[in-house]
């Protein structure tokens, strides 16, 4: 196809610029807009506000877990779920957090079956939860005191999007029947409220070692942070997950191998929610959209009455009717 | 040589053929599977999803692909309109028609994905939005998009078949069209903007997806690039839809036409992939499209589609019209792997998590692609659609009025004149 320098600038202009300006509205003008706005994850979670002296949270230390499972029957217990028998009918062992299951214990084995440990999986609690950014209307929140992330129904519509943006796949879908739910560990904030006298979860409550603990997050990564100043080099790098990691959780991990291979995925150290915030600026005040609304209908204003100036004498000539 | 100069219905075939029949069938069966979904949810008999796959081809390929095929109606109406490429008018219809049938029987798979579709009525209650989402972003503006600018842009093919075959109602068709030729710039204008927004949001999605995306497709940029994908997509569509009607009704060509719309697909798919590299250089990730296997692998079938295809139509070979039909099918082919990638093909769960879909949950997924192409071959040989020049009409016109009597195609004169 010959065509000229001016003519292949041409075209590559008319196709090219609006899907150009498309990008500009979605994703970001990025050293501009990131200059302008660095604090923009404060409004992007307002929850971030949530002190840390109330935020509630667990410390899983799994140096100290015997993998008895006492957790996963307790934790069925307060939350009122039917044991997930279904491996063998006897044994709770189900192979993944599921919908009758909020928390799990799972061994892990190295290679060559010289190292292992056992670790917990329940919902972290994230600060800046990429759960609730996902999600639509609200169908997961995070309550304002406690920073304790929970389901909602009534504003879920079951899109399953909270399982694709929670960075350590916490939340479960029930696969079956008309009316499904989300189901993950909300740090049995029903349990507690239903019964008073129940003063702290039921994992935390019945762990023979007290491997789980429970408290706010202040208070248990300080007690964190003791454990790994007391034992340099016991602890996988001497860093306790969930500090920094996706923004800060409020569950923190301790272990002696590698928190890759206990679920904990290194995931860095901005939250999931951060990611976006650039496409967000591009909606700031829907200033960008609005401006380039209104290009788009200028200039197609100018050429369609153009057009339709056109459709009226070439119906003169023809005798059809003009077509828009 | 042909010269596109009006939409024409494609006439004297009959609507009822026996592939409209096997299309019903299809459906119905669909239809069927779909009634059961509702009642039994999404179990392991009707789908393939698992909570690590917790997305299937439902959203995955009806919305998240086929939309980007359906984005005709933005990306040619653009070039049209705003950027005032008069050549695009004569194929707007088509694009139109191919957008609108997309974007519903994408709509209709959404609400039959997700699990708890009562709740979808806090949509029409603004201040109850988490407007960080940017599935809520897809949900508000697609469906507005759909219900609103891109319905009315194909209505006037309507209101034209209500005035030639519906005489008594003529006058109430023709004040609708001439109230929708005062609105028309400011309709146009919500018809790009909204598409620009959502078609972008459908890549935001996957940003939320974190490192699960591999690093190849997984980037701050994935919605600038995903609405990108859907304008060339959008004409590949349109002009794959003008080659089948070539070849089933023997519809002629306008070569002029054809090469402004090569010219376009080859200038944003280089555009595309050029500004692609360009993001996977910057974050420096190019290692990855060599040393991940069949990461690498998939990264370069996506490349080799697209980018082979756009070089074959820029050169004389392009023009043939079968090669063209090659080109834009491996392009289309390309972009549509492209836009499944971050949320399937290059989606990694978790260890050992796999996802395929079950026997129902792809019938339905047909399913919904048929209602489409039924749609999509009754509007054609009922409406002016298809593009065809002044003599096609003319001869339509004698046609028609031979077997329907009374019917008046040609001679208009508007009743102001
Ligand atoms: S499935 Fe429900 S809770 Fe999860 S993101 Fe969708 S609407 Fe929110
Ligand atoms: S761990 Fe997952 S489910 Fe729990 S708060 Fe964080 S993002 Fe949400
Ligand atoms: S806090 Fe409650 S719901 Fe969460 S894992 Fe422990 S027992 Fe289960």
């Amino acid at each position: 196809m010959a065509m000229t320098r001016r003519e292949a600038f041409k075209t590559l202009a008319k196709g090219t610029l609006p899907v150009l300006a498309a990008g500009c509205v979605s994703t970001a003008l990025p050293t501009a807009a990131r200059a302008a706005d660095d604090n923009e994850l404060e409004s992007n979670s307002k929850y971030r506000k949530v002190d840390e002296a109330h935020a509630l949270g667990l410390l899983y230390d799994a140096t100290k877990c015997v993998g008895c499972k006492s957790c996963m029957v307790k934790c069925s217990e307060y939350n009122e779920l039917k044991p997930d028998t279904r491996v063998d009918g006897i044994h709770q062992a189900p192979p993944s957090l599921n919908y009758f299951t909020k928390n799990l214990i799972k061994l892990y084995r190295s290679d060559d079956g010289s190292d292992h440990s056992y670790f917990k999986q329940q919902c972290m609690h994230c600060i800046d939860p990429g759960c609730m950014n996902a999600c639509m209307f609200g169908g997961l929140r995070k309550d304002e005191e406690t920073g304790v992330v929970w389901w909602y129904g009534p504003k879920c519509v079951g899109c399953r999007y909270c399982q694709i943006a929670c960075p350590f796949h916490i939340p479960a879908f029930q696969w079956d029947g008309f009316n499904p739910k989300i189901v993950k560990c909300e740090l049995c904030r029903t349990p507690m409220q239903k019964d008073p006298s129940k003063k702290e979860p039921g994992c935390t409550k019945v762990c023979p070692t007290n491997a789980v603990i429970y408290g706010t997050r202040k208070d248990l990564l300080a007690e964190a942070k003791r454990r790994v100043a007391a034992a340099p080099g016991k602890y996988y790098q001497d860093k306790v997950y969930g500090e920094h990691d996706a923004g800060g959780t409020q569950v923190l991990y301790l272990s002696r191998v590698g928190y890759d291979k206990i679920g904990l995925p290194d995931v860095g150290e901005a939250s999931i929610p951060s990611t976006l915030k650039y496409s967000h600026m591009a909606y700031k005040w829907m200033v960008l959209p609005l401006l380039l609304y209104g290009t788009m209908v200028a200039l197609a204003s100018k050429n369609f009455a153009h057009h339709s100036h056109h459709l009226v004498e070439e119906q003169k000539e023809t005798g059809l009717r003009p077509q828009l | 040589m042909t010269r596109w100069e009006r939409s024409v219905p494609v006439y004297g075939v009959p609507v009822l053929t026996r592939g409209f029949w096997a299309l019903c069938a299809l459906i119905a069966v669909g239809l069927v599977l779909t009634g059961y979904r509702e009642v039994a949810g999404l179990t392991a008999g009707i789908s393939g999803m698992t909570d690590p796959f917790a997305w299937g081809l439902w959203k995955t390929f009806n919305v998240m692909v086929l939309t980007g095929l359906g984005s005709g109606g933005f990306a040619v109406g653009i070039a049209a309109w705003v950027f005032n490429n008069k050549k695009l008018h004569s194929v707007m219809r088509v694009a139109l028609l191919t957008s609108c049938l997309a974007y519903w029987t994408g709509l209709c798979m959404l609400g039959i994905d997700v699990g708890r579709p009562w709740n979808f009525y806090w949509v029409v209650l603004p201040w109850q939005w988490n407007l960080h989402s940017p599935l809520l972003e897809i949900a508000v503006c697609m469906s507005l998009y759909a219900s609103v600018p891109l319905f009315l842009e194909n209505l006037p093919p309507i209101f034209e078949y209500i005035i030639y075959e519906f005489p008594k109602w003529r006058s109430i068709a023709e004040t609708c069209e001439s109230v929708m030729a005062k609105v028309y710039p400011f309709i146009i204008g919500l018809a790009y903007i909204l598409p620009m927004m959502h078609q972008s949001s459908l890549g935001a999605l996957m940003v939320l997806g974190g490192k699960r995306v591999h690093t190849l497709w997984q980037t701050p940029c994935l919605p600038l690039i995903y609405v990108w994908a859907a304008a060339y997509l959008g004409y590949n569509c349109v002009t794959l839809c003008i080659l089948l009607a070539k070849l089933a009704w023997k519809r002629d060509v306008d070569p002029v036409v054809m090469a402004e719309l090569n010219k376009l697909t080859v200038w944003l798919v280089y555009s595309w992939t050029a500004f692609r590299f360009l993001d996977i250089i910057v974050r420096g990730k190019f290692l990855h499209a060599f040393t991940d296997g069949y990461f690498s692998i998939l990264f370069w079938v996506e490349t080799a589609l697209t980018l082979g295809s756009a070089y074959v139509l820029s050169t004389e070979k392009g023009k043939k019209l079968s090669t063209m039909f090659n080109a834009h099918l491996l392009c289309a082919v390309g972009g549509m792997i492209y836009r499944f990638s971050p949320t399937t093909l290059a989606f990694s769960a978790k260890e050992n998590a796999f996802y395929f879909p079950a026997a129902a949950e792809l019938i339905v997924c047909l399913t919904f692609i048929a209602i489409a192409v039924l749609g999509y071959l009754v509007a054609v040989k009922k409406l002016a659609i298809l593009p065809g020049s002044n003599e096609d009409w003319m001869k339509m016109a004698k046609y028609e009025e031979s077997i329907k009597p009374g019917i008046q195609l040609t001679g208009y004169a508007p009743a102001d004149h």
